[in-house]
């Protein structure tokens, strides 16, 4: 009996740190290129959860919504990196920092003012009741996180592996100047990944709102959780945040279940400051040279 | 093809150029010699728009270009390959190859096959790497990287190629194939400002030389009428 | 001096005595209530403003440790009656632990990462308050009093007081730290990390230090808070108060004890202009105001539209339109302090302070205090009779880079007091092998000795400290700080007085001894007259001899001068060769790495030749220019048979 409730929140929670994963995934798409992330990131979700929410409620179908929604994501990338990045990189500052913070609080000001305060169900299409598998129940709108996750990561991967395009974007995450050189703008490529960036946290605030509801600190605890993800994994890895995510979902479910829900917190954040210990650039990342 | 007028440019406070002029005419291989800290290397990046000219003109194919961004110069036909080859690492060979035709392929799909001929003449060129064309190109040798940067300037199909020290960190052996490749370009007409510190090496190429001296043009002239000028004998052929 | 002394102190005197007396005139609780405030926020922004201003990072750990010490204060008083006085110090003393426990992992990385940690750090102490009932009270939230102050009761103004003395006490410390060899390191340490480290002071070890005395300082205030308020909740502490303390930092100006007075009364001061219509609806049109003039301006300067002078005129148009349409301000307090962020870190990156300082010094020139005495050279380098033992040796050091072989396999012996030469090409190995010697680069294999121990590898600090010192061909100077200033940094042995004492002040006259000690240095390199230039204002040459006085002021063994002629004109060549002849009397041994042949010729006892990562000659200067293959290796293959392609 115990070991099949663990089995149970090990697989709720796997599936949670699955929409971390796609989360900390965005971090490193910016990150790649232009070696900053949003912090204004979670807001990104939110409001792109919101946006959608709004267009269901006009009446827009549901496969009309998606689209809808990640282009919202894409727009307010390029917002951030253009109000909050371009001029602190071209300053080689670390303004974007305190910017990108900025940024979000003024995204969720705004949410908080025009949608409200409270919590509103996220209609979906798919069902909610449970299936049971080996014992285990599992509803097919957290299936249907799974499958989002890993298609949109899937997408952007053979984006990036097989368009010209997309190995450019990682010519200059190698090295600037001389994808420069081949006639590569930078700056192009930086909004490139600031847009997707936004795209893959529409996408999360999509999948994740069913299961969570919407609302204006929907994403606060997850943007936490993916920002431990993501300086775990590091921040220059690819799938190292699936195999992280999944683990710091696994273990706060555990941890809720063993110490109550107030500490689920807690694993993720002490992973966090325990790998910049041991493994400052993460379990996965690379170690750099300095150079004078 | 390209014309430099008095460009001056420099890293912040010092200022490294200081108003210095050459020409590259089409066909034609051109050498830039000098001491070390001369400008030469200053030269290339002002030219290709590493760094801003703060004066000067710069036109590539009678077309001003002092001021644009490099990857603009790029893609009007200007190919640098920079000092320490600078080759894209973690990628392979094959995608740092077609990485440097990026501005004529096509984005999406399709870009390997309007490449292939042109990958293929790299690959007569610099067999090994054909060899090598799906290993990643950090973990090449380094003269394997430099026959790498050479390739992906050309694979750019370019009006004229900047070569910067293509000798450079490189052993005797490896820097004589270097240079073998490089009379087999003269060949086939290809345009190329070539800054090398093996002087002699680089005058039995060229066609035509620049001496550098502290940020300017000191001396310049055919190869044979260098040979000829005992200052620059003494200073730089040894 | 008597000028400088009137202007800087008699201003703060002022600001105190007059902050001290408001009290017995006016007895407004609620005026009372701000000020008390004020005081708080001035020592918590002090201590904030030394990660982001100082140190450069952007830190979010703030309002935790303003947290912590509060319901650090609250449980001592409530569970184990302490006093006023030991409730503090413990607030003090739980800022600095956690911070120093938190900095040392936190700290090993810059920027996006450091914030990340520090954000979780707040996210986990709130999680802490919140579940740790039985100490906290939970979100019920935690009630004190505040205890009595030997037996009498500690009444509004008195409370006023003693928050204005400890802001006080504070400032005064922060100033003698600043004016210490801590202040030079905080700013060297932004500059050039790497040669922070090179100079034999820790950057790591500076960093966790100003981090913790920061966090420490939340703590006090935290403590101060709880007294304040009587009344502690989880809440109070999260984000959105940390967002609005960076404002005040941001705003005030960084890296000024002014700075974080002004932001201080600038954080008090926002809930009454939020929740006042008219108030606010001028302050918006002030801003607005103030971003176009400075938008103007810009345009008129330099004819285009610059993001820095577009971007606030946009930022305060929507907060004067914004204004106008909304109901109620007070709902959207977050995104006006957004928009006003915004528009401040953009247009007005110094914050207030600084721009009203770029005009106060303009104003008032104000004469820095004069230089001591130089010092004899031989008193800070004195002559070393060298004995011509084997002082470094290179055991088959080997260091790849991916498939690069940048050394490889080289072995060599550097003799107590020689100048060694190193040439080679360009790219020939002979940089990598001094950054594997100074500890840049861990060596792939082999062994590197000084006088026969092995050297530390992979750290610039730890070999410094072992007696190797160095210039760096690209010049690593600390710009921000004066010639005098980059050479002090560096002094070995200059400074003993603990941390305690500096605080207090205590530390005045080993600075002058360090002062007089870097003069003669200056002296030797010629650039006394210039002691109080910026590094970064230096013509380029004194910039390549200010980073050669500044390597010996580590008295160093082994002296490594990384291309010190690159770049240099002539009459600086010659300049340079007499400088470095003067050291190699002295005692001192020198590798040397150059490129101009005559110099390596005049001044190397002897040169090893490096190409590809091999040693390929070795000998005297005249062995070496003989040498077939090293002729080769410079001239490069045209001297061989003629080759076909």
């Amino acid at each position: 009996m115990n070991s099949l409730i663990i089995a149970q929140m090990a697989v709720s929670g796997a599936l949670m740190g699955l929409v971390y994963a796609l989360i900390a995934y965005g971090f490193q798409l910016t990150f790649a290129t232009s070696k900053s992330i949003n912090f204004g990131q979670g807001e990104l979700v939110m409001l792109s959860a919101f946006f959608s929410l709004t267009l269901l409620n006009l009446g827009a179908p549901y496969w009309l919504m998606i689209p809808g929604g990640l282009l919202f994501g894409v727009v307010m990338g390029l917002v951030v990196e253009r109000a909050c990045v371009r001029l602190t990189l071209e300053q080689k500052s670390e303004g974007w920092i305190l910017l990108t913070i900025i940024f979000g609080l003024l995204g969720f000001s705004a949410a908080e003012n025009i949608w409200g305060r409270d919590d509103r169900p996220f209609p979906s299409p798919i069902s909610s009741d449970a299936l049971h598998i080996l014992g285990i129940n599992v509803t097919p709108v957290e299936i249907s996180v799974a499958i989002g996750v890993f298609a949109v990561m899937g997408v952007i991967e053979l984006f990036k592996r097989k368009t010209l395009l997309g190995k450019a974007f990682e010519a200059v995450s190698a090295d600037r100047d001389a994808a420069e050189l081949m006639g590569i703008s930078a700056t192009h490529t930086i909004m490139l990944s600031y847009g997707l960036s936004g795209m893959v946290a529409a996408m999360a605030g999509i999948l994740i709102s069913p299961i969570t509801t919407v609302g204006p600190t929907m994403a606060s605890a997850l943007i936490l959780k993916a920002f431990s993800v993501a300086v775990v994994a590091g921040l220059d890895s690819g799938f190292g945040v699936v195999v992280i995510g999944i683990l710091i979902g696994v273990l706060e479910s555990l941890t809720s279940y063993y110490l109550g829900s107030g500490w689920r917190e807690t694993p993720g954040l002490l992973l966090l400051i325990l790998a910049l210990a041991i493994r400052p650039n993460g379990v996965f990342g690379k170690v750099s040279i300095r150079k004078v | 093809m390209l014309q430099v007028e008095n460009l001056r440019a420099g890293y912040g406070a010092s200022e490294v150029l200081v108003g210095a002029s050459l020409h590259v005419k089409q066909g034609m291989i051109v050498a830039l010699i000098g001491a070390n800290g001369a400008g030469k290397t200053t030269t290339m990046r002002a030219i290709s728009g590493m760094i801003k000219p703060t004066q000067g003109t710069v036109l590539l194919n009678g077309k001003a270009v002092q001021g644009m961004s490099a990857s603009q110069i790029a893609r009007l036909g200007l190919a640098h390959a920079p000092e320490g080859r600078k080759v894209f690492g973690p990628l392979s060979v094959e995608d740092n190859l077609l990485l440097g035709a990026y501005h004529r392929l096509p984005g999406f799909l399709g870009f390997h096959a309007m490449a292939a001929p042109d990958l293929e003449k790299i690959y007569n060129l610099f067999p090994r790497l054909r060899e090598r064309r799906l290993q990643a190109a950090g973990t090449l040798s380094g003269g394997e990287q430099q026959m790498l940067a050479i390739g992906r300037a050309l694979m750019a199909d370019p009006k004229v190629i900047l070569l910067d020290e293509p000798s450079m960190g490189l052993a005797p052996v490896i820097v004589q194939e270097v240079f073998g490749i490089l009379r087999r370009l003269k060949e086939q007409g290809i345009t190329l400002l070539l800054v090398e510190q093996f002087a002699k090496s680089a005058l039995e190429v060229a066609d035509y030389a620049y001496v550098m001296d502290h940020g300017r043009i000191a001396v310049e002239g055919t190869p044979a009428e260098l040979h000829r000028n005992e200052k620059v004998i003494a200073a730089y052929l040894g | 001096m008597l000028k400088r002394l009137i202007f800087l102190r008699g201003a703060e005197v002022i600001a105190f005595v007059l902050l001290g007396l408001i009290p017995l005139w006016v007895s407004n609780s609620y005026a009372l209530g701000l000020l008390t405030l004020l005081a708080i926020y001035g020592i918590l922004l002090i201590g904030l403003d030394v990660t982001v201003g100082y140190l450069g990072q952007v830190n979010l750990a703030q309002a935790a440790f303003l947290g912590l010490g509060a319901y650090a204060a609250g449980v001592c008083v409530t569970l184990f009656g302490f006093g006023i006085f030991s409730a503090l110090a413990v607030s003090m003393l739980i800022g600095l632990t956690l911070g120093a426990l938190l900095a040392f992992p936190a700290l090993r990385l810059e920027g996006p990462q450091f914030a990340l940690a520090t954000l979780s750090f707040s996210a986990l102490s709130t999680t802490v308050l919140n579940e740790w009932e039985g100490l906290t009270g939970g979100a019920q939230g935690l009630s004190l009093n505040r205890p009595a102050f030997f037996g009498h009761a500690v009444d509004a103004p008195g409370f006023y007081w003693l928050c204005l003395i400890l802001l006080a006490v504070v400032w005064m410390a922060m100033r003698n730290l600043l004016s210490s060899q801590w202040g030079r390191a905080f700013e060297a340490l932004r500059d050039s990390p790497i040669a922070t480290d090179a100079m034999g002071v820790g950057t790591y070890r500076h960093k966790v230090a100003g981090f913790a005395f920061g966090s420490s300082l939340g703590g006090l205030a935290g403590g101060l808070y709880a007294f304040n308020f009587q009344y502690l909740q989880p809440q109070s502490f999260t984000y959105d108060l940390m967002v609005i303390l960076l404002l005040g930092v941001v705003l005030g100006g960084r890296k000024s004890l002014w700075g974080a007075f002004f932001g201080a009364s600038l954080i008090v001061l926002l809930p009454n202009l939020l929740s006042n219509r008219l108030l606010f609806e001028i302050v918006a049109a002030l801003g607005l105001l103030l971003a176009l003039v400075v938008g103007l301006r810009s345009w008129l300067s330099k004819h285009q539209l610059q993001f820095q002078a577009v971007a606030p005129i946009i930022a305060m148009g929507m907060l004067v339109i914004g204004g106008f349409m909304v109901e109620n301000t007070e709902n959207w307090r977050k995104a006006i302090f957004a928009l006003m962020l915004f528009s401040v870190v953009v247009g007005l990156p110094d914050g207030i302070m600084g721009f009203v300082a770029r005009y106060l010094t303009q104003l008032f020139r104000i004469a820095p205090p004069a230089l001591p005495q130089a010092s004899t050279l031989d008193s800070v380098l004195p002559a070393k009779a060298s004995d011509g033992a084997i002082l470094l040796e290179l055991q088959n050091l080997k260091r790849y880079f991916g498939g690069v072989k940048a050394v490889d396999d080289v072995s060599m012996q550097v003799h107590s007091g020689a100048v060694h030469g190193l040439i080679g090409p360009n790219g020939s190995g002979k940089s990598t092998a001094v950054n594997v010697i100074s500890g840049l680069y861990a060596p792939t294999e082999g062994k590197v000795l000084l006088h026969g121990k092995l050297l530390p590898s992979g750290s610039l600090f730890k070999v410094a400290r072992a007696g190797v010192s160095r210039t760096f061909q690209n010049l690593q100077l600390f710009g921000e700080l004066s010639a005098l200033d980059n050479v002090m940094l560096a002094l070995k042995d200059a400074y003993r007085v603990p941390l305690p004492l500096v605080l207090l002040g205590l530390a005045k006259s080993e600075e002058i001894c360090a002062q007089s000690d870097a003069l003669a240095l200056l002296q030797l390199v010629g650039l006394e007259k210039q002691a109080r230039v910026h590094a970064k204002d230096l013509t380029y040459g004194s910039q390549r001899f200010l980073e050669i006085a500044r390597a010996l002021a580590r008295k160093p063994e082994l002296l490594i001068l990384d291309e010190p002629a690159a770049g240099l004109a002539h009459p600086d060549v010659s300049v340079l060769v007499a400088i470095i002849k003067s050291i190699k009397q002295r005692g001192t041994t020198i590798i040397l790495i150059e490129h101009h042949m005559d110099v390596v010729s005049e001044l190397c006892d002897t040169v090893t030749v490096v190409d590809g990562g091999k040693i390929i000659a070795a000998g005297t200067p005249e062995e070496v220019k003989r040498d077939l293959k090293v002729i080769k290796a410079y001239l490069g293959v045209a001297d061989e048979a003629p080759l076909q392609a």
